[in-house]
């Protein structure tokens, strides 16, 4: 088989070379603009290394899970820190109906208050082998489901890897929010942003550590 | 030596397909020839005592039926792993345990009958005519069901499968127009297909005597007269044959030719499922139960469809060692009869189960079988718990989270019409509220709200008169007050603030307008 025919028969992924599929649209201009794919990478899993929660990871998350939502696929929110304020999600055009929580701390018993520092409360839950990262890999194959979002504890690169090939088989979208530690790990996720709010200029900026069809890292800023 | 004509091999019929399913056997033209009205399909399980024994296990041991007592006991079945260490049927026990270690059985006539009672419940999805011919046979009247199964080779490939599924591993069919016929044929290995009644006595003739299973004395002088088969039989004279031998043999080969009508007890299907699986050995480990289970759900899923009903919930009561019996119930969000699906749900319950004690056998219980009407039943699963939606597996997929992780871990989410937090929203288990009293998701409210809302209000350190954490915070300009709820004994007076920590990220807090005055924590922006 010469090189030709590889190339023609489109298996090899090549660096630099945008992907064909286009990706869900983020909802934020400048964002679009920096991923390669015009969006989200759809099916595909996601890592926003953010930190605590209210470090704006999730209000990047929004606009897509609308869009979702209202076409008629599951959010499904596993073991989130606190809970998702209904109102404020219904005030981003989220449809509620689309919506379902897997509260697993109360499943286990343990009624985790979610210390505002420090990680998250769920955190301790959703490490390795847990029954909280088994629901998120089932939400992701569950074809129903549009988005399923975790707030996991350290992960291995064979587990993302996991979760990744449960987003290609569900055709979902799979989102983590992690630690901004967990940048130097190496990670099969489509997509890995970092998140580092500029609290002083009111702004947040997003760098692009990988995303599949582009080998640059890109960055990007947005207004909060 | 080719058979006869008239004794077609099953297998001929199942390969070279293109032979129409339709049996005509005989080759001999005219009205005598043409197919019988009814069709027997007879099925023997010749060793169902240990089939059934072993089928609550996923490995395979070696195992025998015994009969007989103290050092007479014989060995009279013997499973293909017994065999395979060289032991056969007519041996002594004590030279079956010298062979190797291998489990003696004793015949229990009460389970063997009710296992074959289940086996016809179960054969009643294939046909309204199902009778149980004991110890170790079924018959079923397959004619007018040849069609829907795809002539008798579908029909017998969906019954090996099936009888597979409900853990048998060995069985014989043949069919016949008459029932005694095919149940004979099937005892003498004879897989033989006769269509015709024309056909019948030389198919007959063949078998050895001892497929009618007579008394050993009447076979003996059977033998004695030099008599072998069922063909040599008939050529007795018949009222010689009445006066020497019990008429009942006359009268049963009369029924087997035809020449005489053969009713049968016709099979009430049951209303509910219950059935108990005794273990061989004893299970210490909740997913080693899970293949026995599965022959349980094979069964309960044929009985569902013979009744064409479905179910709503199931039971599995384990027995354990110590006397114990624990039930387990299963609850499922849309009736079904899908057994992968029942399986499915078994499994992830059992996946997180830690048995007290070790487990000896266990029960299924299904009572309330809903009758399938003209409803198309895929039509159930093709909506939501709101009814709205096109998902497929919706209902299927939040049944296995609940069956592994608890009936209230998955939760919704509703917006109430309420100024204060806490009472604005609600996240209730799937299902168990109300639904559609959500406040159009139109309304949009003028002042910042959070994404995240605490469970409660924690309450925050206090530093120079302002909230901390981790940190004094940074109140922000506006202030929002709210107060009331007195009406419900629930009354608050809040002042509450968007607060800004060192690291930027942005804090609901409040303060209390009355009593201590202390500051709280109650949600967090993105």
């Amino acid at each position: 088989m010469t090189l030709e025919e590889l190339m023609r028969r489109a298996r090899l992924w090549r660096a630099g070379e945008a992907s064909a599929e286009p990706g869900l649209p983020t909802g934020f201009a400048a964002l679009d603009a920096a991923l390669p794919a015009g969006g989200w990478p759809f099916p595909g899993l996601i890592e926003i290394l953010c930190g605590q929660p209210g470090s704006g990871g999730l209000r990047l998350m929004l606009p897509v899970l609308a869009r979702l939502a209202h076409e008629q696929r599951w959010l499904i929110w596993v073991a989130p820190p606190y809970q998702p304020y209904a109102p404020a999600l219904q005030a981003a055009d989220i449809d509620l109906r689309r919506v379902m929580v897997v509260d697993v701390e109360t499943a286990d018993g343990a009624a985790a208050p979610g210390l505002p520092a420090g990680r998250p409360g769920a955190a301790r839950a959703a490490g390795e082998g847990s029954q909280v990262l088994w629901a998120f890999e089932q939400a992701l194959r569950f074809p129903g489901c549009g988005a399923a979002l975790l707030w996991p504890g350290p992960l291995e690169a064979l587990t993302l890897r996991r979760l990744q090939l449960a987003c290609e088989a569900g055709g979902t979208l799979g989102v983590l929010f992690r630690a901004g530690e967990c940048a130097e790990q190496s990670s099969p996720a489509a997509l890995r942003l970092l998140l580092t709010p500029q609290p002083a200029d009111d702004a947040l900026d997003i760098t692009i550590l990988k995303c599949r069809g582009s080998l640059r890292a890109r960055e990007c800023r947005l207004p909060l | 030596m080719n058979p006869p004509d008239h004794l077609r091999p099953l297998q001929r019929l199942v390969h070279p397909a293109p032979r129409t399913p339709q049996l005509s056997a005989a080759p001999a033209a005219g009205p005598a020839a043409t197919p019988a009205a009814e069709l027997w399909l007879a099925i023997q399980l010749p060793q169902l005592p240990l089939d059934l024994a072993t089928s609550g296990h996923a490995e395979r041991k070696p195992c025998v039926l015994v009969e007989g007592s103290g050092a007479r006991q014989r060995v009279t079945l013997v499973n293909s792993e017994a065999a395979r260490l060289g032991i056969r049927a007519g041996m002594a026990l004590g030279a079956a345990h010298a062979l190797g270690e291998v489990t003696a059985l004793q015949r229990m006539p009460a389970i063997e009958e009710r296992a074959l009672a289940r086996l016809c419940a179960w054969a009643y999805q294939f046909t309204p005519v199902v009778n149980a011919v004991g110890p170790d046979g079924l018959l079923l009247e397959v004619r007018g069901s040849l069609a829907l199964f795809g002539g008798l080779h579908g029909l017998l490939t969906t019954l090996r499968r099936g009888l597979r599924e409900l853990g048998m591993r060995s069985f014989a069919f043949a069919a016949a127009p008459t029932p005694l016929a095919a149940t004979w044929l099937a005892r003498g290995r004879q897989p033989a297909t006769v269509d015709s009644f024309a056909a019948l006595p030389a198919a007959l003739a063949v078998l050895p005597l001892d497929t009618l299973r007579l008394p050993v004395r009447q076979l003996q002088d059977f033998y004695g007269i030099g008599v072998h088969t069922i063909g040599e039989c008939l050529r007795l004279p018949r009222d010689g044959l009445a006066r020497r031998f019990a008429p009942d043999l006359l009268r049963d080969l009369d029924r087997a030719l035809g020449r005489e009508p053969d009713p049968r007890p016709a099979f009430t299907p049951p209303e509910r499922f219950s059935q108990r699986l005794d273990l061989l050995w004893e299970i210490h480990h909740a997913q080693a139960l899970t293949t026995g289970m599965e022959r349980l759900l094979h069964e309960l899923g044929g009985v569902l469809r013979a009744r064409s009903a479905v179910i709503r919930s199931l039971c599995w009561t384990l027995h354990h060692r110590d006397g114990t019996t624990v039930p387990h119930r299963l609850s499922l969000v849309a009736p079904s009869r899908d057994v992968a699906h029942l399986a499915r749900l078994t499994r992830e319950h059992f996946a997180r189960q830690r048995l007290p004690a070790p487990v000896r056998g266990f029960e299924l219980e299904a009572a309330d079988f809903e009758i399938q009407t003209a409803v198309d039943i895929e039509d159930l699963f093709c909506r939501g718990p709101r009814g709205e939606s096109t998902d497929e597996r919706w209902p299927q997929f939040v049944e296995r989270l609940q069956a592994r992780l608890g009936p209230d871990a998955l939760k919704e989410l509703a917006a109430m019409p309420d100024h204060r937090p806490e009472r604005s929203m609600r996240m209730t288990p799937l299902g168990a509220a109300p639904a559609a009293d959500t406040v159009d998701g139109t309304v949009r409210r003028r002042r910042p709200r959070p994404l995240w809302l605490t469970r409660q209000p924690l309450p925050l350190a206090e530093q120079n008169g302002r909230p901390a954490l981790g940190g004094a915070l940074t109140l922000g300009p506006e202030r929002e007050r709210v107060q009331g709820g007195w009406w419900e004994g629930a009354d608050l007076a809040r002042d509450y603030f968007v607060a800004r920590d060192p690291r930027g990220t942005r804090w609901w807090v409040f303060r209390e307008l009355e009593g201590r005055r202390g500051w709280y924590l109650h949600g967090v922006f993105e």
